[in-house]
């Protein structure tokens, strides 16, 4: 196991670099020049290629063979492209040039807003949709498994911004049975209040997709052989069902899960900017309209980190739930 | 199964948490303490350093921290500018090439542990000095001063020049910036430069404490420290935050002199009482008009603009108030926008740079009043020039025949076009910045009003940096943009067409006219305005004959306000006016107390 853990954690540092060089074509290379919006609007040439030069961005951008073989290595290190590298896999971020704040500052206080708001719903959603997936499964073809499929459909089919603004009014705005927006300064049980709705609408939202996702896997397993020998031996229903047929679909189920996870961290996007919850969903969309490229590149990287993290789980997990996968 | 059966209790308890909140929610909210106002920002606070505050939002919260050494008047229309850290109006020279000013003793910084003790200290001339030097330094990466002090001020640009090599010496001198005594400075100019003191009523100019920037370094973008009248309390990163009020404020009164109706509409009623009225600010940061439209209605907060998808909600087709609203005494405030919005023509383009009936047929195929009907559910005017309304030079009676609707006319000149070109206009493109469902609409318009005059353009939606790539470099034809006014005098728009401001300057159409140039430089060194007003208005007619702009809108802002909120009155350029507003607290309460008996 060790050994394997060795070798995957290995993988992840040309991974890391492929992502980071691939963030760095992207935003410094083909995005738009971030300078224009910092120089402010009555900024003339030389102001502009005055802040160009205080930023690095006067800089090659790549390393010029050239120099190498002319043995001057201080000049060839002296680009943008290795400057990026370097601060990207030493995790320092520096500060946005947006809001002139230090990127680790950014994410840690977003962090909580985020994860309050997409942890309970993950939790709940994985718990409501399998468990809603097994009771359609075991009971495959029934008025109830046709309702439930039905109401999938419908979930899916009704798009997650109208759910949003059609809950936010209604429940919030007319009955007012909820907060319309806001998060609580300290962290208390005003976090259950403020979030309460829109984490309501994001397990309403993940609903549909997830029981028919978890129906379809737990019906091939309850259609195996195996499940019907245990039936055979007299086993109970709930015994052959969270024993065998749930054990059993845990690895689709781990791999839907556990890729998920990174995501959390970085919150939701329509949630957060509707319900006004100071987290990370709208920090990366923000930071791509407005050029911030520390910030694109911090959560680019930082996001790409929780990815191969929890890929690395996913495998550990495999071995973990089924005895026939070995890590090696 | 353990596992499966922990984790199903735990997953019962938490949903029962979130479905037992309508339970023990309440809606009134606790009760405040005080006087508060309540307020919402529509984006992100970018920071608190006045030095590089460019952005309205964090301009709108830094005003109730920071002061200027002017303001404008709150009540009197047209603008007047006025005293408000300075003791008067600046002395200046007889050459204009130098002013004297003089700030008010007794007006102290807030408490901060910046200061020895953590109680503020006076402020002083030298201050002014520091943040004008503060502005000029480019460790700081300040965007203002190009737009304010660059080539004006008397060796502040050498300064500037020498911190490109590391941090400033800001205890050397600096011939244009003189301090005199402990209440008293003098700019001096290396040409005159009437427009300095509205600059002066600008928030970047105010003044900071050097202690504090000493203090914080880098972090004083989030630890302001002000004269004003309010400070921070809590951290204002948050999507809600407070002010309260500043307790070393000085003794300053509610103003005496308005405009014809401000008494009657009781904006008088407060005359002489000392300010400000209300104790605690708390800021709502609420980037979707749906729900900063749904706290408004709450009573969450005390003023709100109309989201477009709500206009039909809030007001008649008559352009009043709808009987709801009316029935809870809301209010409705109509005011002009300092602003114009356009489609510019790029004028070193050889297609449409170079070919005025061009110009000309494609602005009289835009339909402006569908236009503003659409997507602006009418707040807005057909514009006359670049010049817009409540300002001093704006002409009411000035006649623009090229924003007429006319798609006939258009034809006959786009046949004229097309002799110029020497046979079929190519596809012309068209930057739009923003990629939104709104914009997109908005660009479709423009394209279907062109195609109907058997003009063919492409849209072209892109991303604010991408859009200003294209507009630094110069490789697109048409653009959509606006520009909102910092000072209410029309040099701040016209300075768009002067040529030396070319891209990648503020001079984005590039426009060059050697009689607008020559104009635009006698006019700038013109103390009065009435001086500069001839020049101003041939200005705009030159802009208006040579079309580089295609005028699409003057706005014009809607603002519902509660009834508690008094002394309520729209200010496009003074900063930081809640310290003249109030709230009545006994008809906030019956609002609430309503609310709760309806529910």
């Amino acid at each position: 196991m060790r050994r394997f853990l060795v070798k995957r954690l290995l993988y992840c540092i040309p991974v890391l670099f492929g992502i980071s060089l691939l963030t760095f074509l992207l935003f410094r290379v083909v995005g738009g020049d971030p300078v224009d919006r910092l120089a402010g609007k009555y900024a003339r040439a030389e102001q502009k290629e005055q802040l160009r030069e205080q930023l690095g961005f006067n800089l090659p951008l790549w390393p010029r063979p050239e120099l190498l073989l002319a043995g001057d290595l201080g000049n060839f290190a002296d680009n943008q492209l290795f400057h990026h590298l370097f601060d990207t896999f030493t995790f320092r971020f520096g500060r946005s040039q947006q809001y002139h704040r230090r990127i680790s500052a950014m994410i840690l206080s977003g962090l909580v807003p985020s994860l309050s708001l997409t942890l309970p719903a993950f939790l709940l959603g994985l718990f409501l949709q399998t468990a809603l997936a097994l009771l359609s499964a075991s009971r495959r073809g029934s008025r109830f498994d046709r309702l439930l499929t039905l109401a999938c459909l419908v979930g899916m089919s009704f798009p997650f911004l109208a759910l949003i603004i059609f809950g936010q009014s209604l429940l919030a705005g007319r009955f007012g049975w909820f907060p319309i927006l806001g998060f609580p300064e300290k962290f208390g049980l005003g976090v259950l209040t403020h979030t309460a709705l829109p984490v309501l609408l994001g397990l309403v939202a993940g609903l549909g997709g997830g029981v028919r996702f978890y129906r379809t896997i737990l019906i091939e397993e309850a259609e195996s052989d195996y499940v019907r020998t245990a039936r055979a031996k007299g086993l109970k229903e709930s015994r052959v069902l969270f024993g065998h047929v749930l054990k059993n679909a845990m690895i689709p189920i781990i791999t839907r899960t556990v890729v998920v996870i990174p995501f959390l961290f970085l919150g939701s996007l329509l949630l957060e900017r509707f319900f006004s919850i100071p987290g990370l969903g709208y920090m990366l969309v923000d930071a791509v309209n407005s050029s911030d490229w520390p910030v694109i590149n911090a959560l680019t990287f930082v996001g790409a980190v929780f990815y191969l993290g929890a890929v690395v789980l996913t495998d550990v997990l495999y071995a973990l739930v089924d005895p026939r996968v070995s890590l090696k | 199964m353990k596992f499966w059966a922990a984790y199903g209790v735990v997953c019962t308890v938490l949903l029962a948490a979130y479905l037992s909140v309508p339970f023990f929610y309440d809606r009134s909210g606790p009760p405040a303490a005080g006087s508060v106002r309540r307020a919402a920002l529509a984006s992100k606070i970018r920071g608190l350093d006045p030095q590089d505050i460019g952005d309205t939002t964090s301009a709108a919260v830094a005003g109730q921290i920071f002061e200027t050494l002017y303001t404008y008047s709150y009540l009197e229309r047209p603008y007047r500018l006025i005293p408000l850290l300075a003791a008067d109006l600046p002395e200046v020279s007889p050459d204009g090439l130098a002013l004297t000013l003089t700030i008010r003793p007794g007006i102290f910084f807030c408490d901060d542990p910046a200061f020895p003790g953590g109680q503020g200290r006076e402020l002083t001339a030298t201050d002014f000095i520091y943040a004008w030097m503060r502005m000029a330094d480019l460790n700081n990466r300040s965007t203002n001063y190009a737009g304010i002090f660059q080539g004006y001020v008397k060796g502040l640009d050498e300064f500037r020049a020498a911190s490109a090599a590391g941090p400033a010496d800001y205890d050397g001198e600096i011939e244009g910036l003189e301090v005199l005594g402990r209440y008293t400075m003098r700019i001096k100019l290396n040409k005159p430069y009437p427009f300095l003191v509205y600059w002066l009523a600008h928030l970047p100019t105010a003044p900071v404490a050097r202690e504090a920037v000493e203090f914080y370094g880098p972090e004083l973008v989030n630890h302001p420290v002000g004269t004003g009248p309010y400070r921070l309390a809590g951290d204002f990163r948050s999507n809600r935050f407070s002010l309260e009020r500043n307790k070393n404020y000085r003794l300053e009164t509610y103003p005496a002199r308005g405009e014809d109706g401000d008494a009657r509409a009781g904006l008088l009623a407060d005359a002489g009482r000392r300010i400000p009225f209300i104790d605690r600010i708390e800021w709502s940061v609420i980037e979707e008009p749906q729900p900063r439209w749904l706290a408004f209605l709450d009573g969450q907060l005390d003023a709100s603009g109309i989201p477009r998808d709500n206009f039909s909600e809030a007001i008649t087709p008559g352009r009043e108030l709808a009987g709801e609203l009316r029935e809870r005494d809301i209010r409705l405030l109509k005011f002009d926008d300092p602003s114009v919005f356009y489609y510019g023509f790029n004028m070193n383009d050889p297609v449409v740079g170079s070919n005025l009936p061009l110009r000309r047929a494609m602005s009289l195929a835009f339909d402006r009043e569908t236009y503003i009907e659409r997507f602006l559910n009418g707040r807005g005017r057909i514009p006359v020039g670049p010049i817009p309304p409540s300002f001093p030079s704006f002409r009411p009676e000035k006649e623009n025949p090229w924003v007429r609707y006319d798609p006939e006319e258009a034809r006959r000149l786009l046949a004229q076009a097309e002799e110029e070109c020497g046979g079929p206009l190519p596809l012309l493109r068209v930057a739009v910045p923003g990629t939104d469902t709104t914009t997109r609409q908005g660009g479709e318009f423009f394209r279907v009003q062109m195609e109907r005059i058997g003009l063919s353009v492409e849209m072209d939606y892109m991303t604010w940096p991408r859009f200003q790539d294209a507009n630094r470099t110069g490789s697109h034809q048409i653009f959509a943009l606006g520009w909102q006014a910092d000072y209410p005098d029309a040099e701040n728009f016209l300075f768009l067409f002067y040529g030396p401001n070319r891209s990648p300057g503020p001079n984005a159409c590039n426009f060059s006219d050697p009689e607008f140039d020559r104009l635009y430089e006698q006019a700038v060194v013109l103390p009065l305005l009435e001086d500069r007003l001839p020049s101003y208005h041939r200005m705009e007619d030159i802009v208006i004959e040579q079309c580089p702009w295609l005028l699409l809108t003057y706005r014009v802002n809607y603002v519902l306000i509660h009834p508690w909120l008094e002394n309520y009155k729209p200010n496009n350029f003074a900063e930081g006016t809640i310290k003249y507003q109030a709230v009545n607290d006994e008809r906030r309460r019956a609002f609430y107390a309503e609310k709760e008996e309806g529910s």
